[in-house]
This record gives structure tokens, C-alpha cells and sequence, in this order.
């Protein structure tokens, strides 16, 4: 008998009983969509992840930080005390600070390329970013070396180089979209923007007068409010260029990203020597005079005057503010001139960088070099560790999908043997009467396997086409909760391999279940098959 | 050898631990191109003689020789073939399938012999003319009278050539014209020299054989030729 004839045969026995058939094929077609759409989602999602770390040249990152518990945060704007994933380390008991001296070392160990250090603030040194005259409040600053080794994602401009020394900034796309850009980053680039301080601001660029204007009363930390006895003094306005925009990494966190340098200038704040006051308050002149004199006193006597007061007024410059119960009215004058700290002094203050990412020359070298920086007493995060993390988030979301589908194509398979055994014992007569007229046992099982695996077949096909359809509807939907999740580069298509794998699978599915019942239509004694009502 | 040839042939079925012979010890033979009617009470054992004859069961004793086949040496493939190569079946409820044509019944033999698509609507339209229907090639079963539904089995029984056909009560589903008919056309198929032998009831039908084999619990004789 031809193949072409079992084919026809097979087939015209499906149409004849079509709600039947319809009903089993739409089983599959359950199943066989599910776990296309499933499967499409798992890889594309894999695919994406590593496209956008090899991308970013994230996947050669090592983040150092103090605490074992550090999120992997590839672009560095986070302090982070996230959930601790992908982090390997071995810090010592006491938290060794990230100093100028450590990233030397980190920089000088072998196959690492570069290493940037980062500082990140939420003090209240600059309050408002100011855009054609419109202002938004400034949240978190961060300052990183542009030296390439951070990356950071953008939807608009380009990132900083150790070339821009001009107030060069990026502003993260939350800042844009209040901005109204929303629809055009690309329209902030080159854009001259203002960084309002605070009052009191004696950062790089202030005018530090040797008479103190009467001190502002002020709530401790609270934002426009910088306290200290420089209250007094005018807040500045810092010009400063966007020359890109940052993705959002999904917090929504108004951000502004500058150059280390500029940072430290905004930051390392320069502090009166000694400052009498003309006119006191008197209850609380003797309380903060003595306060500020004895300290001063102390450490004058000592060798390093200005380390100390800096660090005095560096640390918390509204503290004695607070403590004293309100500010001595009136002005004051500066006795001993300005101290400005170093910025080894200024980083020691602050306990260190916040962090610092080292890249390496190559991903074979990656796991060594953050071996080698965990010796120096710090632990480290890599990009690839992340990266293999998320592999295997992906692939526990591919198992358990996975699996879904497979029960549903397993029930799926029981509707096929149904079908079938239904099927064998309606046509019973008729493998009677096909057995009189000449065909084989072979022949009938051929019919009823063919019969099934076309089921099997067409509930796949159909189940691909639909899980294409579906794919292709919810791609927008689905790449918009990807690039709110600052993964970009989205393409979600359904592989022709899993085409064919799914066609393939719900054909041996159908094969499989229509085997049995297909035997027992083989095996059928003829005479009773005819005499079968 | 020619002919149909039965020796010593018992069919037994087990019935609750007793063994019942539907067939007991028969032998028989049957020239070819004889035109033999089987007749005999219902349940004598009839259609299990036509059964063994036409290779669809096999006896649980005894030889069957059909045209120089001995069924007992075939395997199912071997027996699926003489079936479909040298017998033609008849039933009386002419069991076409519903949902193919009369030209797609006719062919269906030719497609378990293996004939291309072609020579097998060629054959097919030869047999539909041949039992009159040229004209209804396409018509669906339930678009037929059940008399032309009987032609249209006795077109499919003789597409592969067959030099046996077997009809069991082929009329009795018919009015008395239309077994007429259907008689007559068998009839003309046994003169162009296939054997044929009709299980019957109707002794109309039975006089249009040469000879008549009556079937008695399972054991055969010789019936009353009417002349
Ligand atoms: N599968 C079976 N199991 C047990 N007994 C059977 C079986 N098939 C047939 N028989 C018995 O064998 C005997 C002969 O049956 P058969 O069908 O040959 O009768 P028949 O002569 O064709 O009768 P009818 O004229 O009613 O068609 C009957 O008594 C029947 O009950
Ligand atoms: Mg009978």
C-alpha cells in the first residue's frame, strides 16, 4: 500500500468525526501554544541578559565593597543594600575601608585594566537642578573616574571621560521624563543646566568670606537646609552640561552621575578656621562657644589643625547646630582663615569610597583578579557571577514552565488515546470489512497511528501559530517591562528551533498515544469486527 | 489444483469450558467456476464455512485449499493479500463506507494491493459500469437505493480480479426485484468464469445455482437441485 494512501485514509477519518477530532486537536493546541510562548519568554530572556552584560562590558566588571552583602549593581549608582545575590567574599571582621591606597593596589594587580572608584551622597550640598528656569529637587549624586571601567546604560548622549572637566553631567531618564523629554532625550544633550547648593555651600567655587552672615535656623538634615555656622552664607548656582542621559535601572531614582573630580569639589567643603561671634544669644552662647572653642583648642595645640577641623565640621556640619538647641543670633568673623581638607583627607572622613569596580582584560581572568582583591581584605561581586546567577534563574523559570507544559501535553495525550480508543471501536465494522477486502494488520495500525500523530501534528502546528500570534501581540508589552527592568536590546521571536521542536514533540505525542489503541484495531479478529453493531 | 478443496475442516469456539463445533469434519469440494448456493437453518454454521473458505478465520482443525492456496501455510500479510487477490466478499448489509463514493468503495481493494491512483479509478469506473452504475460513480452510499448500494459491493468485490466471490445473503436486505437484479448480475460474473457461492435463505435464489450444499449443525450435504 502507497504512503500517500495511508495518509488520505488517516486524514479522511478525522474529517469525518470533526468535532471529535477539533477537540482533541485543541488539547494540543493548548499545550503545544503554552509551551511555545513559555519557552520563547525563557530564551529570549537568557539571550537578552547575556547580549546586554557583553554589551555593556559588564560581564568584565569585579565590584569591590566592605560588606559581603553588596547587590551586583553594574552601573555603581546604588549604595546597595539590596538582596544579597551572586556575591563572594572574605572580608575581614572589622570592614576594611575602599581608600586611595586600596585601589591603587586593586589598579597594580596583574590583568586588571583599570579600576573606579565611586562616591555616592544624599547630604544636602546641592538642592535643585535647574532647567530654563523650572527646578526639580537633586535626591542622589553620584561621582565616578569616567575611566571606561563603569558603563553606564543610556537612552540618550554618551557617557563621561576623564576629559570632561567642565561640569560635564548625566541625568537618569526619571529626571528627563519630569522634564517633559520623555519623548526626546536626545533633546537635553549639550543642554546648559544649573546645580543649585544649598545655603552655607563652601564647596569648589564658593567666595569664603572672613565675615559670617547671622547663622539660618534650620531642621537638622532636612533638605535646602545645610545648618553649621556658614548657614549664613549664599547658596551657588553651579553651571553644568548634560552630555547624556541614564536608563533607568528601574527604582524611578532621580539621579545625576558626574566625574569623581567634580564630585569631590562640590563635596569636600571648606570650613571656617575659628569664628567669633559679634552678637550672642545668651543662653546658648556660652554652650556653643565653649563647644566649638574647646575643641578647637585641643586640636590647635596639636600638629595637624586643619585635619582635625575638618573632620570637626566635615562629619556633621548641622550637628553642633542641633545639639545647641538653636543657632547664636547674629554674625560672626573667621579668626583663623579657611581650611579646605585633601581629598585624602575628605575620602578618609567619609569612611572611604563607596565603592570600586576594577575591569579586567579578559573574562578568563576575571575570577582570578577577584580572588587576588579578596586577599587584600574587601569582597568583590562580578558581573559574571551575576550573569551565571540569572542563567540559572532562567533556567529554574524554564524547568518549571517547562514542566507545566508537559502536563498539560501529557492530559493532552490521554484526550488523544481517548480519541483513538473511541475512534477503534465507532470504525470497528469498518477494520472488519477493510480486513476482508485485503488490508494488512500492519495496515490498520499504520491508519490509526497515522491518524493519531496527524492529531498530535496539527494541535502543534496550529499550537506554534498561535504562540507566534501571541508572541507577537505581547512583544511591545513585554519589551516595555524589559527596558523598565534596564535590559535593552529585546528580541522576542520564536526560534525556529522550537518551532520544529514543538511540531515535532506533539506529533510523537499523538504517535504515542494512538500506538495502543491502534494495535488493538490491528489485532481485532475480522469475524467479529463484521459482526460487530 | 483448482477449485475449492475441504478436508476434514471443524471450527470450535469454547463456550464457558465446552467445546462447540460451529463446523464438525467437513469436507467438500467445489469445482471452479461453480455456481453453488449454501443454504441451511440459521445458526448451522453458514457464514463460518464462507469465513473459512474466504481466509477471514481459520478452522481449528482440518485443510483449506483455495485455488491451489493452502490457507493453513499463509501468514496474516500472505492471507490479507489472497484476500484481497482472490476473493471477492459480499455482505448482506453491503458495509461501504459512508464517507467515500461509490468509485472510492470500488477502489479500496486496489489501494491495499497497492495500485497506483490512477489505474485504480480506471478499474474501479470498469467494475461501476460493469454492475451498471457507470453513471452514480461519484454518488455518496446514502445518496443510493439500497439495491444499487449492493451493486456498488459487488463492484468493489470484483476489482482485484478475483476468482472467488463470496456473497453471504446478499439479497437479504433487498426487496424481491432488486435480489432479482443482484442475483443476475452474480449469475453473469459465474459465467465469465469466477466461482461463486451465495449463502441464501430464498430458494428463488438458490435455484439459480448449479448445485446447493445444505449446512446441518455444522455438517454438510447435498441439497435438492430444483431444475
Ligand atoms: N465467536 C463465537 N463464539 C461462540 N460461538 C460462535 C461464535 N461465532 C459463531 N458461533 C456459533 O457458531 C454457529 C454458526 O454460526 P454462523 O454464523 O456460521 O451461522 P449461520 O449459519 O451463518 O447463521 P445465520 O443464518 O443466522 O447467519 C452458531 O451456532 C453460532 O452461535
Ligand atoms: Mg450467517
Amino acid at each position: 500500500m502507497r504512503k500517500a494512501d495511508y495518509l488520505s485514509l488517516s486524514l479522511r477519518s478525522l474529517r469525518r468525526s470533526k468535532v471529535r477530532s477539533m477537540l482533541t486537536i485543541f488539547a494540543i493546541v493548548i499545550g503545544a501554544t503554552g509551551i511555545t510562548v513559555m519557552l520563547t519568554f525563557v530564551t529570549s530572556v537568557k539571550n537578552l541578559t547575556v547580549a546586554s552584560f557583553v554589551k555593556t562590558g559588564q560581564i568584565l566588571q569585579i565590584q569591590v565593597s566592605q560588606s559581603k552583602d553588596l547587590q551586583y549593581d553594574p552601573n555603581g549608582t546604588n549604595g546597595g543594600h539590596g538582596d544579597a545575590f551572586a556575591s563572594s567574599g572574605s572580608s575581614a571582621n572589622a570592614p576594611k575601608p575602599l581608600s586611595v591606597e586600596l585601589e591603587n593596589k586593586i589598579a597594580a594587580l596583574p590583568n586588571v585594566t583599570a579600576v573606579s572608584a565611586m562616591l555616592r551622597s544624599r547630604n544636602p550640598f546641592l538642592s535643585h537642578i535647574v532647567y530654563k528656569g523650572k527646578q526639580w529637587v537633586i535626591e542622589v549624586v553620584v561621582g565616578y573616574e569616567p575611566n571606561g571601567v563603569i558603563a553606564p546604560t543610556l537612552v540618550a548622549g554618551r557617557t563621561l571621560t576623564m576629559a570632561d572637566t567642565h561640569n560635564e553631567i548625566l541625568i537618569s531618564r526619571p529626571y528627563a521624563d519630569v522634564m517633559g523629554y520623555s519623548k526626546n532625550y536626545s533633546a537635553l544633550i549639550g543642554q546648559k543646566f544649573i546645580l543649585q547648593t544649598n545655603n552655607g555651600y563652601t564647596g569648589a567655587g564658593a567666595t569664603l568670606p572672613n565675615k559670617l552672615p547671622p547663622q539660618v535656623q534650620c531642621e537638622q538634615n532636612k533638605r535646602g537646609c545645610f545648618g553649621g555656622p556658614t548657614s549664613g552664607l549664599p547658596a551657588m548656582n553651579i553651571p553644568a552640561t548634560v552630555v547624556g542621559v541614564l536608563e533607568d535601572d528601574g527604582s524611578r531614582q532621580p539621579l545625576i552621575m558626574m566625574p569623581l573630580s567634580l564630585f569631590v569639589g562640590i563635596y569636600n567643603a571648606s570650613t571656617p578656621n575659628n569664628v567669633r561671634y559679634d552678637f550672642q544669644n545668651q543662653g546658648n552662647r556660652g554652650n556653643n562657644l565653649g563647644n566649638n572653642q574647646g575643641n578647637n583648642q585641643g586640636n590647635n595645640q596639636g600638629n595637624n589643625q586643619g585635619n582635625n577641623q575638618g573632620n570637626n565640621q566635615g562629619n556633621n556640619p548641622g550637628s553642633n547646630q542641633g545639639n545647641n538647641q538653636g543657632p547664636p543670633q547674629g554674625s560672626g568673623t573667621v579668626i583663623g582663615g579657611w581650611v579646605r581638607p585633601t581629598t585624602t583627607e575628605f575620602l578618609t572622613n567619609n569612611g572611604g569610597f563607596d565603592s570600586l569596580m576594577a575591569k579586567a582584560d579578559k573574562l578568563e581572568n576575571v575570577a582570578s583578579i577577584a580572588n587576588n582583591i579578596e586577599r587584600l581584605g574587601v569582597s568583590t561581586t562580578t558581573g559574571l557571577a551575576a550573569l551565571n546567577d540569572q542563567k540559572a534563574q532562567a533556567n529554574v523559570i524554564g524547568l518549571v514552565l517547562g514542566a507545566l507544559g508537559f502536563v498539560a501535553l501529557f492530559i493532552a495525550a490521554l484526550g488523544v488515546m481517548n480519541t483513538m480508543i473511541m475512534s477503534v471501536l465507532q470504525r470497528t465494522r469498518e477494520i472488519g470489512v477493510m480486513r476482508a477486502l485485503g488490508a494488512r494488520r500492519r495496515t490498520i495500525r499504520r491508519i490509526f497511528t497515522i491518524e493519531a500523530t496527524a492529531i498530535g501534528f496539527l494541535g502543534g502546528f496550529i499550537g506554534v501559530a498561535l504562540g507566534s500570534i501571541f508572541v507577537l501581540v505581547a512583544k511591545p508589552v513585554i519589551t516595555n517591562m524589559v527596558k523598565a527592568g534596564s535590559l535593552t536590546g529585546a528580541t522576542f521571536t520564536v526560534p525556529p528551533w522550537l518551532m520544529l521542536m514543538v511540531i515535532a514533540g506533539t506529533s510523537f505525542i499523538g504517535f504515542i498515544s494512538g500506538y495502543f489503541p491502534a494495535r488493538r484495531a490491528a489485532n481485532l479478529d475480522p469475524v467479529e469486527a463484521l459482526r460487530y453493531e | 489444483m483448482n477449485g475449492i478443496d475441504l478436508r476434514q475442516v471443524t471450527r470450535s469456539y469454547q463456550l464457558g469450558g465446552e467445546s462447540f463445533d460451529a463446523l464438525h469434519q467437513v469436507d467438500l469440494h467445489i469445482d471452479k467456476g461453480s455456481f453453488v448456493a449454501i443454504t441451511g437453518p440459521s445458526g448451522s454454521g453458514k457464514s463460518t464455512l464462507a469465513n473459512i473458505i474466504g481466509g477471514l478465520d481459520r478452522p481449528t482443525s482440518g485443510s483449506v485449499n483455495v485455488d491451489g492456496n493452502d490457507l493453513a501455510k499463509l501468514n496474516d500479510s500472505d492471507l490479507s493479500n489472497f484476500r484481497n487477490r482472490t476473493i471477492g466478499f459480499i455482505f448482506q448489509s453491503f458495509n461501504l463506507k459512508a464517507d467515500s463514493t461509490a468509485v472510492e468503495n470500488v477502489a479500496l481493494p486496489l489501494i491495499f494491493a497497492g495500485i497506483a491512483p490512477k489505474l485504480r479509478k480506471a478499474r474501479a469506473l470498469e467494475c461501476l459500469d460493469r454492475v451498471g452504475l457507470g453513471d452514480r460513480a461519484n454518488h455518496l452510499p446514502n445518496q443510493l437505493s439500497g439495491g444499487q448500494r449492493q451493486r456498488v459491493a459487488i463492484a468493489r468485490a470484483l476489482a482485484n480480479h478475483p476468482s472467488v466471490i463470496l456473497a453471504d445473503e446478499p439479497t437479504g436486505n433487498l426487496d424481491s426485484a432488486r435480489g432479482k437484479e443482484v442475483i443476475e448480475i452474480l449469475s453473469e460474473l459465474n459465467r465469465d468464469g469466477i466461482t461463486l457461492l451465495v449463502i441464501t435463505h430464498d430458494l428463488d435464489v438458490a435455484s439459480h445455482a448449479q448445485r446447493i450444499i445444505e449446512v446441518h449443525d455444522g455438517a454438510v450435504r447435498e441439497g435438492r437441485v430444483a431444475s
